[in-house]
């Protein structure tokens, strides 16, 4: 300690912790200053989670120190970690599903107040607040009627206090549009500016370099480099990153296109009419874009066509021939598959062992006439898939829960990687996936629709739609304002059809 | 990487967690050391055959009620419907031939747990309420048939069913073998069938089961029906084994069988349990009823017993979470 002031907030040295046997973080070090934005990167299952998670009292240390503001500080629960000013928006959604909005942000000083609540001034606290940060939600609303972005939006204002000294956000943009992470980083600025320490995790390396003031990287568990922002690049984060040069991002798409569509969609309309007049084809082969804005009814659609959802009209023809899809199960009769964007809701079986989760929809093909399963039919399937989407993990017999996001992203999409499919619908296919990761995940799309499948692919990540689809489709208020030939495609193209207006030059919207 | 028991064993702090990954069956271990060492007549033929028929009716439902747990569910009705189908069986036993009256009271079991099955599963009722609107309707109608006296076995049928729930074969009494064939059954169904594991996924994660294709109400309304028929079994269990049907028959046997699937390490929440786990959690009410009534404990400090040892298997499996 020099004087009474430290330079830093934050001082978490040689930290080590392990679970069981597995060893998760060994002598790692992580300094922040005051009132700066510290971005924290790595691979999936690279350790960041845990370690802000020991910062804020969640897991505990097996060794190591930390300091803030110069005072050793060993907080045994979250409760210790917010009593010194530590907030965390963590990775998982923690929000309480039947309160409302008010009472969710609020739910953490309940405990420590008065007897008496004063709903209506929590409600109305809770509103500026939300207002504050520029997003447009109703306070008063419950939560389980929520977006998932509006979730998250509720999850980063729960950890706003007054006393907060130290925010931590763990991959908060993962569901937001472009739209949407630019109004949080308007909000880190603000806090930054402050005296707010703010340690950032992403997998997006371009919002790094637009926020942060510096970055420390963590590989396998140990830190492999910590410096500030304005001396390195993006090849030079992803290099402590994984090891290696990361040559292309995205594949060469070499998937033969066909000329008739395999699945056509005409004049389909949702029941609570937040999708209406939807039409579209797919060819196989084709990798089809879907962007758009958060709320525009990307998610939607794809439930809609997959059964999900209850659609009012609406006519799906696979192959030329009219089909009815009136429930999941009746798309997957049809070999339709559908990933979802909210994995830990709707997409993965947490307290389930990696190959249950991913043999669930296959268990026809891996079983006799009487549902008795060929089990090493199972684990050959299970292995190898393991293998291609490059897993880690110890074994398959691990528990979902216990993978990081990344990797339960892989364990959602090798689910329907394992059968056959005509038209599969991925709804955010990289969320949370680290760079490397991502170009797996992207080659394997790649070769999915070299078998003559229909991919659609809905993303708000730009350069990743772009990247990756023959043609995009951009959503606007529940219906499709503009298609976009490869040749057009830029951040501004897409952007300009998702807020309702016709691109610049001479192209105009297209009737699709 | 799945260690070795051998590895597992290897050192002090292993041999704790060892312990308390296998609670249930350690637990079951140590009660049978103690009540060897406490009693001496314990460990006789006779108090460990009459142990296995005291439990088999309630182990049989208990099986039903994992099934049930698993999917996330509950089923209140069980005690009551042992009641109802054990009455109905002595009907049938004195008006129709035998095999006939078996099959027909697992039919009406079937039928019955299908009413709780079509509640929760097509009608989205809470099964919480619908198996305990069903417990009331079960017992009254039992009540009624029985015209509320015990009814008993007259035919050659009957004496048939009483000769053999009270026979053993090699010391193992029939009907404590008719459980362990439901036990291992349902071992087998929940570990190598698609059957219970799509309840397993069911369980886990509802929304994500019915995303992946699965036909979650038809499961759903399976597995109560699987339990009405269990309850069935049960009933003709213990109705041959006092040669009559009593509507008074099953008090409170759900919250037995509840326990033992609880004691047995399941989830309430669903999607974890295993059948085994469910039999020691059986053997283990049993062993206890079984001890406390060698040293003459008279029933009240009985009950207090047994919750203090719920308690303590539950807050094991905490440690076992961590
Ligand atoms: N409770 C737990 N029990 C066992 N292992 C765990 C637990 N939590 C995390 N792990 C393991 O620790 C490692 C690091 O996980 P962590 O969540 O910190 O990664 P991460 O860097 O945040 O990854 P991601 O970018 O995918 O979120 C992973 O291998 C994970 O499987
Ligand atoms: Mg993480």
């Amino acid at each position: 300690m020099k004087n009474s002031e430290s330079e830093y907030r934050v001082e978490m040295t040689g930290i080590s912790k392990s679970f069981g046997v597995v060893s998760v973080l060994e002598n790692v070090n992580l300094k922040v200053k005051h009132g700066e934005i510290h971005a924290l990167l790595g691979e999936n299952g690279a350790g960041k989670s845990t370690l802000v998670k020991i910062l804020s009292g969640v897991h505990q240390k097996d060794g190591g120190q930390v300091l803030l503001n110069g005072k050793e500080i060993t907080p045994k629960n979250t409760h210790d970690g917010q009593v010194l000013g530590i907030s965390v928006v963590y990775q998982e959604l923690s929000l309480v599903n039947d309160l409302s909005v008010a009472e969710n942000i609020y739910l953490h000083k309940l405990g420590a107040s008065k007897f008496w609540m004063n709903w209506k001034k929590i409600t109305k606290d809770a509103q500026e607040l939300i207002d504050s940060l520029g997003f447009e939600i109703d306070a008063s609303s419950r939560v389980r009627d929520l977006s998932i972005v509006q979730k998250q939006v509720v999850e980063i204002a729960k950890a706003l206090s007054e006393d907060t000294k130290v925010l931590v956000l763990d991959e908060p943009t993962t569901v937001f549009d472009p739209t949407d992470t630019q109004k949080l980083f308007d909000n880190l600025f603000k806090l930054k500016e402050k005296g707010i320490s703010i340690i950032y995790i992403s997998h997006h390396l371009e919002e790094i370099f637009k926020i942060a003031d510096s970055v420390t990287v963590l590989r396998d568990g140990v830190d492999t480099g910590s410096m500030a922002v304005s001396d390195t690049d993006t090849d030079g984060v992803i290099r402590l990153m994984i090891g290696r040069e990361l040559k292309d991002l995205y594949p060469v798409r070499d998937a033969e296109i066909g000329e008739e569509p395999i699945f056509e969609v005409k004049n389909l309309n949702g029941r609570r009419n937040l999708v209406h007049d939807v039409s579209f084809d797919v060819k196989p082969g084709e990798v089809l874009g879907i962007a758009g804005l958060g709320g525009s009814g990307r998610t939607e659609t794809a439930k809609l066509i997959f059964g999900a959802d209850k659609k009012k009209s609406g006519t799906l023809i696979l192959n030329g021939k009219e089909i009815k899809c009136n429930s999941p199960v009746d798309a997957v009769g049809h070999e339709i598959g559908f990933v979802s964007e909210d994995r830990k809701e709707e997409g993965v079986f947490l307290p389930l062992s990696i190959r249950k989760n991913i043999s669930v929809t296959s268990l026809k093909s891996i079983s006799n006439k009487l549902g008795f399963l060929n089990v090493d039919k199972e684990f050959e399937n299970v292995l190898g898939l393991i293998d291609k989407l490059n897993i880690k993990a110890p074994s398959s017999e691990v528990n979902v829960k216990n993978l990081s996001g990344g990797n339960q992203q892989k364990v959602a999409l090798a689910k329907w990687l394992s059968i056959d499919s005509k038209v599969i619908f991925i709804d955010e296919p990289t969320r949370g996936v680290d760079v490397g990761a991502k170009v797996e995940i992207y080659n394997l799309i790649n070769e999915v629709a070299k078998k003559g499948v229909g991919v659609v692919v809905i993303s708000s990540d730009m350069p990743e739609i772009m990247g990756i689809a023959d043609r995009i489709l951009v959503m606007h208020e529940g219906t499709f304002y503009g298609e976009l030939a490869k040749s057009e495609f830029s951040e501004e193209n897409i952007l300009r059809y998702s807020i309702g207006k016709p691109l610049k030059q001479t192209v105009l919207k297209k009737n699709i | 990487m799945a260690l070795t028991i051998k590895e597992q064993l290897s050192s002090p702090g292993n041999i704790l967690k060892f312990v308390i990954k296998h609670n249930t069956i350690f637990i079951f271990v140590l009660l049978v050391i103690f009540s060897a060492l406490i009693s001496d007549v314990f460990f006789t033929s006779v108090n460990l055959s009459n142990l296995l028929k005291q439990v088999s009716g309630i182990g049989i439902i208990s099986i039903g009620m994992l099934i049930v747990i698993l999917t996330g569910g509950i089923d209140l009705s069980v005690g009551s419907m042992v009641a109802l189908l054990a009455v109905t069986f002595a009907i049938l036993v004195n008006t129709v031939i035998l095999p006939l009256a078996i099959i027909l009271t697992i039919i009406i079991g079937f039928g019955l747990g299908s009413v709780a099955g079509y509640l929760v599963a097509y009608q989205k009722m809470a099964p919480f309420i619908a198996t305990l609107a069903l417990m009331t309707v079960a017992r009254g109608l039992g009540f009624i048939y029985s015209k509320g006296s015990p009814i008993t076995f007259k035919t050659p049928g009957g004496e048939f069913m009483s000769n053999f729930a009270n026979n053993s074969i090699l010391g193992v009494p029939n009907i404590a073998l008719v459980f362990f064939l439901i036990v291992i059954l349902a071992m087998v169904m929940l570990r190598y069938n698609v059957f219970g594991r799509l309840i397993i996924a069911m369980g886990s994660n509802e929304e994500a089961s019915r995303l992946s294709g699965i036909k979650v109400s038809k499961y759903k309304f399976l597995v109560y029906a699987i339990s009405g028929s269990l309850a069935a079994i049960a009933a003709i269990v213990v109705a041959s084994r006092t040669n009559l049907g009593s509507p008074n028959m099953g008090m409170a046997w759900e919250l037995d069988a509840i326990a033992a699937v609880v004691i047995g390490g399941a989830s309430l929440n669903g999607g974890k349990g295993t059948a085994i786990n469910t039999l020691m959690g059986v053997l283990i009410l049993g062993l206890i009823g079984n001890i406390l009534n060698l040293l003459n404990v008279p029933s009240y400090p009985q009950q207090v017993v047994k919750g203090a040892i719920i308690i303590f298997a539950v807050l094991l499996q905490r440690f076992e979470r961590k």
